[in-house]
């Protein structure tokens, strides 16, 4: 089924928050000043593990700054990130700590009337370590012998043991594995190792926390979540909620960095209460590489097949280098057996999770939660399993795969729903077609210093986290919309854009159900007090879920006005209509047949004020029964240089299956910013880490840490996308998530494209010109 | 110290110690934000402003340096409510996401297309590679630098 009969959905139209942004007044939270404000800085840990002895504060005091050390912020241990539901939280994190764990730990931090004073009275602090071995590398920190990061932390209102440095562990086993492997006539079993990704949004993290007279506080931050903002706060600082405002801005970027609480956000909320003054807190880049990173996974990957091509079992095991702090290790655990036994089905499978502390920075989701990882090491399996098998991979794939009628394991064991909506075959045939398959070359046959390949890697990732049943993870959005006397909509949500264009999406949502012309619809600004809960922008869900409780409350209001109107009119409510009327901006309501019949939205808005029949307006908060995967594939033509080792993407074919497609533009650039991520994810991006002194090694920003320029990826004309003629039946008017699969499989198609232009496979992220160069010189010499 | 110097067509005067910075003195003092910091240190192009027409990174420069010349933001492009090509063709394109990058994106196009009114899009690409994006792939960038070439030169 195909989305039709739509006005708005399926056109392009500018965002709404576009003028703003291209005539820079758009107002992100480091763009929050107050005339009396404060700037803080943040003392941080030059050890990746250690004890401060002795701290002193008295010269930075003397200085004139307010300062706060981890011994004056509450004695709460808390996880930053307020998804899941207690089951699924671990606690150990503090504000400020006299323990770090890696560094650039926060230990104190000072405020005063400028950066540079704050500066200078940072370092003016005194402290003293006791350094402490530390652990880098996962399989080395669970060695008994190796200290403990974590003893102890904090698990339903408990104190739970740390053994081994092991945050903690997840297993699952369906069927029988053993007999599975036994009748697979060909089995492969290979060990991939990822890189450990940094988001690098463009808008480093900050917090501007004013203090109120009523002993609250107002929060302006980069966050995907005012509402789980507020809470944290008010858990950590025992502040009633409703003295808590955190109001939305703008945010330059995320990619997951701010689904929990920055740690931004408690030390400025700690200065201000004390300085009695509003006070900022703005990340510097090299700060901004030191609070969060993707997860680094090592995976024991296992995969038998017939010679007819079906899976007969898998086995995966993962080792995930979380960092420093829990912030969704364990709902991770479970969205990656999630990921992995919804990409294929596997009549048997084991999978065994363990994340595992290090002295590192703290991991934390990065645009696909896993999935990136996971679908990288499956898709260049399914590669080199069909290979093996003497079967096409597209053919390989497409018959193995998880699709229509299938169970959906979405984001993780606790949520599972029936795939409703799959336009698999026909994003992979069309793909396939397009980026002519059938004549790539052979693998490894070409000679010569430039060598092309083309590669091929599927996947999904799931809109939302809702489900028939609650599981672990907290997925409802609530909306508000009212009609205001001239006839057009205010409309409020807490739900965050993070550049996606999602609340435009909402706005069309709303206008096309109604009939009324979208500059109808007012995006009303808006705040934790003003606003019913939402639990945060990720999981691809922000058009899928947030957009049917937009389509929610325009049922509700369109059920209001044809029952006013009717009253009007002289007519039956059921047998009226709206129409968009574009020269009045507003809508107008009609009897269709009778002419005359009409009054224009405005019209009957005043009259409802004229005669007190109150505002027309409807609130909801709304749960979505299901979590429906959207699809994407990937082609992708490369071009690598034997003699310098680097890759060059030659072309890209994306095919994407997400349902109706709201806001194609919008959409299309959702896949183009996917494939820059994977792109570079495949063969850019690694934060190392310097074993002499424990920090990043990269301690800068692009000079050391890799990201591409626009010289870098494909011109438009050789970057094809297009969309699946589906219609998601739980979704708002069709649609289904976009964001998150836009990336998923890009590296596995990437690395797919490598071993068919040279005939190398690699096991490891990212594959560095010095690896291609290594590996093409240990096969063919010189 | 005292500096002079014109700033979206406009004369004004600021007071600035010898090392405060241009991108500082904009969103501090003339309360312009539309340039951005994104990493301090000249990599990520967001703090893009025009001195005397030519692209320069606001978060390398010394506000002292700017005394006697002009300097146009992202605030100082729309003229009179009329958006500029450039801005009209970001909007139209999808080339805006989440907007950090945009100010200093459009700037650095603005110069392109002054230096070179009809810009084939690999250099295009090339003009661009100093302001970096992590949203939007530059895809759409491109075609919106293109479509505005086009409208501009009629």
């Amino acid at each position: 089924m195909m989305a039709q009969g739509f006005r708005l959905i399926g056109e392009s139209t500018p965002r709404m928050d576009g003028i703003a942004k291209v005539t820079g007044q758009e107002v992100y939270s480091s763009d929050i000043h107050f005339p009396n404000m404060l700037h803080a800085r943040v003392l941080k840990s030059p050890y990746p593990h250690a004890r401060v002895k002795r701290i002193d504060v008295s010269e930075a005091e003397k200085l004139g700054a307010i300062v706060v050390t981890y011994r004056e912020v509450p004695d709460v241990v808390y996880c930053p990130r307020l998804v899941s539901t207690p089951e699924a939280t671990y606690k150990d994190w503090r504000v400020l700590t006299g323990r770090p764990l890696y560094v650039g730990d926060p230990i104190a931090a000072v405020a005063a009337e400028s950066e540079e004073m704050a500066q200078r009275a940072l370092e003016a602090i005194d402290v003293e370590f006791e350094v402490l071995e530390p652990s880098f590398d996962p399989l080395d920190s669970m060695r008994p012998e190796k200290t403990s990061i974590h003893e102890r932390i904090m698990y339903m209102g408990k104190e739970i043991k740390i053994e081994n440095n092991i945050a903690c562990t997840m297993e699952i086993e369906q069927g029988d594995v053993e007999k599975g492997f036994s009748e697979a006539d060909v089995v492969l079993e290979r060990e991939y190792r990822t890189n450990r990704r940094y988001h690098c949004q463009l808008e480093p993290k900050t917090a501007v926390v004013r203090p109120e007279p009523d002993g609250g506080v107002t929060i302006w931050t980069t966050t995907q979540s005012i509402h789980n903002t507020r809470l944290l706060i008010h858990e950590i600082f025992g502040i009633p909620a409703g003295k808590i405002n955190v109001v939305k801005t703008a945010l330059g970027g995320a990619f997951g960095s701010s689904i929990q609480t920055n740690i931004v956000v408690p030390i400025a909320v700690a200065l201000a209460l004390k300085a009695h003054k509003p006070v900022r807190l703005a990340y510097t880049r090299e700060e901004d590489l030191h609070e969060h990173c993707s997860y680094q996974m090592i995976f024991n990957l296992k995969l038998g097949a017939k010679r007819d091509g079906k899976l007969t079992a898998g086995s995966l095991e993962a080792i995930l280098d979380i960092g420093a702090h829990q912030i969704q290790a364990y709902p991770l655990l479970g969205c990656l057996v999630g990921w992995w036994v919804s990409l294929y089905k596997l009549p048997n499978l084991r999978y065994v999770g363990k994340a595992v502390y290090t002295n590192k920075v703290p991991s934390c989701a990065m645009r696909g939660f896993g999935n990136p990882q996971i679908t990288w090491a499956v898709e260049s399996m399914m590669d080199e399993l069909a290979e093996e098998l003497g079967i096409d991979p597209v053919e390989f794939k497409l018959l193995n795969h998880v699709g229509l009628g299938d169970l959906f394991w979405g984001q993780g064991p606790t949520v599972k729903s029936i795939i409703k909506s799959s336009g698999v075959e026909e994003i992979v045939r069309r793909g396939a077609k397009l980026i002519g398959w059938d004549k790539r070359p052979k693998p490894g046959e070409q000679r010569g210093r430039y060598r092309r390949g083309i590669g091929f890697g599927r996947g999904f990732h799931t809109s939302s986290a809702g489900g028939p049943v609650p599981g672990t993870a907290v997925d409802y959005t609530g909306a508000m919309l009212k009609v205001n006397e001239d006839g057009s909509f205010d409309y409020i949500t807490a739900l965050m854009d993070c550049g996606g264009g999602t609340l435009t999406a909402h706005a069309k949502i709303i206008a096309e159900e109604i009939g009324v012309p979208l500059e109808c619809i007012n995006i009303v600004r808006s705040d934790t007090q003003t606003t019913l809960y939402d639990v945060c922008t990720h999981a691809s869900r922000g058009v899928y879920a947030g957009g049917m409780a937009a389509l929610q409350v325009a049922r509700e209001v369109k059920r209001k006005l044809l029952e006013l109107a009717a009253r009007v009119l002289d007519a039956y409510p059921h047998a009226l209509k709206i129409r968009p009327d574009e020269e009045r901006s507003q809508g107008v309501i009609y009897v269709e047949g009778v002419e005359g019949r009409e009054i224009t939205i405005g019209e009957l808005a005043s009259m409802a004020r004229h005669k007190n029949w109150g505002t027309i307006a409807a609130v909801a908060s709304v749960r979505q029964g299901s979590c429906p995967p959207h699809f994407t594939a990937y082609f992708v033509e490369v071009e690598v240089d034997t003699e310098t080792g680097k890759v060059r993407p030659i072309r890209v074919v994306a095919g994407a299956d997400v349902g109706s497609v709201i806001n194609p533009k919008l959409a299309e650039g959702q896949i183009h910013g996917g494939f820059a991520m994977g792109w570079s994810m495949a063969i850019l991006e690694d934060t190392p880490y310097d074993p002499e002194n424990g920090d990043l090694m990269n301690r800068g920003f692009i000079n050391n840490y890799k990201l591409p320029t626009p010289a870098d990826l494909v011109p438009p004309d050789r970057f094809t996308v297009f969309f699946a003629n589906t219609y998601e039946p739980t979704g708002p008017l069709g649609a289904k998530g976009i964001g998150e699969g836009a990336l998923n499989p890009v590296a596995g198609a990437v690395a797919n494209a490598i071993y068919n232009a040279i005939g190398i496979r690699f096991y490891e992220l990212p594959i560095t010109p010095i690896k291609i160069l290594k590996a093409l010189r240990e096969r063919e010499g010189g | 110290m005292r500096i002079r110097f014109k700033l979206n067509g406009r004369e004004v005067e600021a007071e600035v110690e010898p090392n405060t910075l241009l991108l500082n003195l904009l969103r501090e003092q003339f309360h312009l934000t539309g340039a951005k910091y994104g990493c301090g240190i000249g990599e990520c192009g967001a703090c893009t402003v025009l001195l005397d027409g030519e692209p320069i990174l606001s978060c390398l420069t010394l506000a002292v340096e700017v005394d006697g010349r002009e300097v146009t933001t992202i605030e100082g492009l729309a003229g009179d409510g009329e958006l500029h090509p450039l801005q009209r063709a970001f909007l139209e394109e999808g080339a805006v996401q989440c907007g950090f990058c945009t100010p200093g994106m459009i700037l650095t196009a603005k110069a392109l297309l002054e230096e070179n009114p009809n810009p084939s899009e690999d250099e295009i690409r090339e003009y661009l590679k100093g302001n970096l994006c992590r949203c939007t792939g530059y895809v759409n960038i491109v075609k919106a630098v293109k479509k505005a070439a086009e409208e501009m030169a009629g």
